[in-house]
Order: C-alpha cells, then structure tokens, then sequence
C-alpha cells in the first residue's frame, strides 16, 4: 500500500488518461473542449498534490525499483506543470486536429505518466519502460494530423530514429546487466572495481547514453530534432522540446550520479566534447532558418549543448544550474508555442515573415514571444540569462581542475553570443517590418485583422511570462529547491 | 562441445550488426523497420543467456517488457507507415523529403 501511495501522483495522471479516453465515448462533440480543461484542472491539483510528499529522506518503492526523492519530486512537477500549459495549448489546437481530438489530450497524458515514472526510475528495466511509453506516445502525437504529409513525415523520422535509438538502448542495458548481474542502481553503485573498469561494462553504457542523448537530443544524436520540431502540431512540438528533453535528462543524472558514480571522471571528456559540438551545431544551423518552428528546433539542440555543460561541471552547482535551466525553459519554450499556435492559424505556414507587423494585430503575444526570444538568447534579467549564467559558472568553478572545461566556456559563450543575431532578428520582424497586405484584392484595408486571444490561452501566456520574470529577478526560492533536489542524488541509500 | 554463453553473446552480437546494417544500408521503410525488430531481438538474446549466467532472472522479465514494447511500437509503426503510404504512394526514405533545411 505504501508503494502504491509513492506512485499516487503517476496513477492520478493514468486514471485521468482513461477517464478522458472513456468520457469522449458519451461526450457531445461541442463538450470536448471541455475535457480538455477539465484534465488539465485535474494536473493542476495533482502538482498541488505533490507538495503533501514530506520526505526527509528518499523513500523506495516495488524493491527498489522506484525512487521518491527530492529530485524525483522536482521533476515530477516540472513535468505536470508543463503538461497542464500543453493541454491549454492542445485544446486550442483542437480545431486543427480534424479527428481524435480527446485521443490527443489522453496520450498527451500518457506520456505524461511516462516521464513521471522516468523521474522516479531507480532501475534498467524501469528506465526502459518509462521511455518507451514517452516515445511511443510521442510517435502518434507528431504525426498526429493524418492529413498533413508534413505531420506524417515527422511522425515516421521520429518513429525509424527512435526505435534505433532503443536498440541502443536495450542492447546497452543487456551489457551492462551481463557483466554487473543487477539491473538495479543503487546495487550498481557497488559493484566491484573490476567490473566497473571492464571495457564491455563502459561500451554498454555508452549505448545507454546514446539511447538518452537522443532524447535530449544531442549531437549526434539530434538528426530527427529539427524535422521533427517543424512537422509535428504545435503542442506536441512544446511537449516534446520541455518535457521529452527533461526526462532523458533526469534519467542521465540519475544513470550517471547514481548508478555509476566511480565511472563520472571517465564520462567527463565525452560529456564535454558532445556539450562543445550541441551547442555549435545548434547555434550555427539555426542562422539561416526562416521557419520559427525549425529555428526553436534549433536552438533546442543548442540548450541541450547548454544543459551538458552543467553536467560535464562534475559539481553540486551544475547539477543545481541544469535543474534552474530547464524551469527556466519550461516557461520560455512553453511561451513561444502558446505564441506560435496564436499567431499562425493557418498550419502549413510558420515562417518568421508572417510575423511581421505582429504588435499591431496582437501587442500580447509579440510581447511574449519576444520575451521568450530574449530569455532564450540569455539577456537579463530573465529565466534563460541566469540559468546560462549559473551553468557557466558552476563549469567555471570546476575548470581549475580540468582545463578543457575552459575551452568548453569559450564555445558556449561563442554560441550565446552568435544566437543574439537569429533571435533578434525575428523580434526585428515583429515589430519593425510592416504587415503585409492581407489579400491582394482589398490592398487599401488600413489596418490588418486583429487575432483574438482566448482566455484560458491569456492566462496560460501571462503564466509563461510571470515564470519568467519571477525566475530570473528572484532565482533564489528556486535554487533551494533545485539544491535539496541534487543533495538527494546521492547515492547513499541502502536497498531493501 | 557444449553451448555456452560466449557463443549466444557472438549470435547476438552478430543479429545486432546484421540489424544495424540494414537499418542503415536498406531505404525501404518496412524492411528499415525489420532490422529495428532484429537490433530489439538480438538483445533480448543476449539478457536471457547473461540471466541464465548469472541465476538471476530480473533479466528475462526485462526480455518480456522489451516483447511488450517492440509489439506496442510494431502497431504503432506500421499504422504509421500505412497511413504514410495511402497519402505518398511510397515507403521510401529518399521520398521523405518535404521537410528539409
């Protein structure tokens, strides 16, 4: 019963899941929009629900095989706080969908449940199974909109990547069982030096980090991002950048921190080499774009590159800047598609000059959008400049003792400086380059239709932007949080 | 001669190559597809003769949730490919091209 109890908030999200599937059976077609709001309502009280967890030390559940930590907590609701503002997202993408559009919320919510176990995973097999119900949630989601080829195509890039990324996976997850005999972490952590040293063990998890490097997508690992990004639907493009890239980052932390501490020195050139060529690779290709959509692909890769470099750091204040980082992206990113799904009614087209003269139709979402563009070039005082700060830092802090990490710093300040230049230039078409006429056949109409914004998109936009502000001038209440969730990273907990 | 564990790790070894080889050299997807099953294949050989070794069995209840997963991913793929060919006519990779730099 107690472990059922440490998995409440996870059964919450499922049983919403199917309460969703089965209420569409009876629902009029009109009530759907409701269901929507409805279950992410229902997120809303389950991340208040995850503050009744008092947990003064990390607690086990199923064997040892779940983990409830402070760290599992974090994530736990960095995950339903971003679901909830996806489905307010897909609700008013709903109309979009053409079919399905209950099925949407419900697989929204299933991979929800995924990443959530994700958070918690204490073991291979868990690992295993909490991706893959992500991923195969994610596979339907891009291509949701059957009638779009782009939507379909993205859907089958993502499906033949993914699928080879999990036999990387699984392949390294039997190497690594078969030479340590455990599939447990904490039973990891002690297994013999002669083990941990043998080169098969490290090939093996070498293939694990390749199966998680995809899901960050870092280079190179990141061949489907971009396509990916510009074909799926709006929403699923917001989940997959926040919540996808969050969970295989929580599972890197916990594979290398906790399964296999004595072995980090050795993973730091990689981490540090694969952190330099994300963050050029992203910064670099994302010049030329002129799709918004691919360009946030882009820069996905980019913060993947940013986010490594606070692992690479080997120290507390990494860790705890990766943690700050990735709150600070859910807002950012989240606002950008709330902006996105607005601005561009029509799906086939999301080049950045369609944005031109957007302060005047809508002075909100130019400002969000902007907003977001800014924190994500990392320009204070918003969520993306401390959350760069604080990574570069923490590397910069540990560069005394690994001079490579100082050359590492120079490229991650070398890619902020150059991604100053794209995101700019799309705020610049915003606001200083004139709507184009609307239709060739009335080009006298003096003022461009204004685009409406509905209420539950407002309050999801001002809550972006409040995240963001609120992050960046106070990063102090956060940063108690992000610190008590890497003190609980250690690997210091017997099994049961 | 008996079997022995060095013999089902070359057998996996070499179904994993053989996987990863026509996933990279073979463009029609369905075939592409295949190979995926055979790298998911080639590993679960290789959990079931390391827990054989070992006596520990956690290994063989991973080789049924990798089952589980392949057939869920199976469906949804090739959903996804059909739907993909009644659209294009085509399960060739060098067709995916509308999304591009």
């Amino acid at each position: 019963m107690d472990d059922l109890i440490l998995i409440g908030p996870e059964l919450a999200v499922l049983i919403t899941g199917l309460a969703v599937l089965l209420l569409d059976l009876w629902a009029p077609p009109s009530q759907r929009k409701t269901i929507g709001y409805a279950a992410a309502a229902v997120l809303g009280v389950v991340f208040l629900g995850t503050f009744a967890f008092l947990l003064p030390e990390p607690r086990m559940a199923f064997g040892g095989m779940l983990v409830l930590d402070e760290l599992a907590l974090f994530f736990k609701r960095f995950f339903l706080l971003a679901a909830g503002l996806v489905l307010i997202l897909a609700v008013e993408f709903s109309d979009r969908l053409k079919a399905g559009e209950s099925e949407y919320f419900a697989l929204i919510l299933f991979a929800l449940a995924g990443m959530m176990f994700a958070a918690s995973a204490n073991d291979f097999s868990i690992l295993f199974v909490a991706l893959e119900l992500v991923t195969i949630a994610f596979y339907v989601l891009a291509s949701f909109q059957r009638h779009r080829t782009r939507s379909l195509e993205a859907g089958v890039k993502y499906l033949i990547l993914g699928a080879l990324a999990s036999g990387f996976l699984v392949y390294g997850i039997a190497l690594v069982f078969g030479l340590s005999g455990t599939m447990n972490f904490t039973r990891l952590a002690q297994a013999p030096e002669a083990v941990l040293s043998s080169p098969l063990f490290e090939l093996g998890l070498l293939l694990v980090f390749v199966g998680l490097g995809f899901k960050i997508a870092a280079v190179p690992f990141h061949i489907w991002a971009a396509d990916v990004y510009e074909g799926a639907p709006a929403p699923t493009t917001a989940f997959l950048a926040v919540g996808s890239k969050a969970a295989g980052m929580v599972l890197l932390l916990r594979v290398l921190h906790g399964a296999v501490p004595a072995l980090v020195d050795r993973a730091q050139p990689v981490l540090m080499v694969v952190a330099a060529l994300t963050i050029l690779y992203g910064v670099l290709c994302a010049i030329p774009q002129q799709n918004l959509k691919r360009l946030l692909g882009y820069s996905s890769i980019a913060s993947a590159g940013y986010l490594l470099v606070g692992v690479a750091a080997l120290n507390a204040a990494g860790l705890s800047a990766v943690l700050y980082y990735l709150a600070g992206y859910l807002f950012t990113v989240l606002a950008a598609f709330l902006v996105i799904a607005l601005a561009f009614p029509n799906v086939d087209s999301e080049e950045i000059g369609a944005l031109a003269g957007l302060h005047e139709r809508a002075p909100l979402l130019a400002a969000a959008l902007a907003l977001a563009l800014v924190s994500l070039a990392g320009v204070p005082p918003l969520a993306g400049f401390f959350g760069k700060f604080l990574l570069l830092k923490a590397a910069l802090a540990a560069a005394g003792g690994t001079p490579g990490l100082y050359w590492l710093l120079g490229v991650a300040i070398v890619g902020v400086v150059i991604s100053l230049a794209y995101y700019f230039g799309v705020i610049r078409t915003m606001y200083w380059e004139p709507h184009p006429p609307t239709s060739p056949s009335s080009p006298s109409s003096p003022s461009p239709p204004c685009l409406a914004v509905p209420t539950p998109m407002r309050v999801a936009l001002w809550l972006c932007i409040a995240g963001m502000l609120w992050l960046g001038v106070m990063p102090g209440s956060i940063l108690n949080l992000t610190d008590l969730a890497v003190q609980s990273l250690a690997p210091a907990v017997p099994v049961p | 001669m008996s079997v022995g564990l060095t013999h089902y790790l070359v057998v996996s070894l070499l179904l994993f190559c053989l996987g990863l080889f026509g996933v990279l050299v073979r463009r029609n997807l369905l075939v592409m597809f295949m190979s995926l099953e055979l790298m998911l294949n080639a590993a679960n050989l290789a959990l079931v003769a390391f827990a054989r070794y070992h006596h520990n069995l956690s290994g063989q209840i991973m080789v049924f949730f990798i089952i589980t997963v392949a057939a869920a991913e199976v469906a949804v793929g090739l959903a996804l490919i059909v739907a993909l060919y009644r659209q294009r006519r085509t399960a060739h990779v060098e067709d995916l091209a509308s999304l591009r730099l």
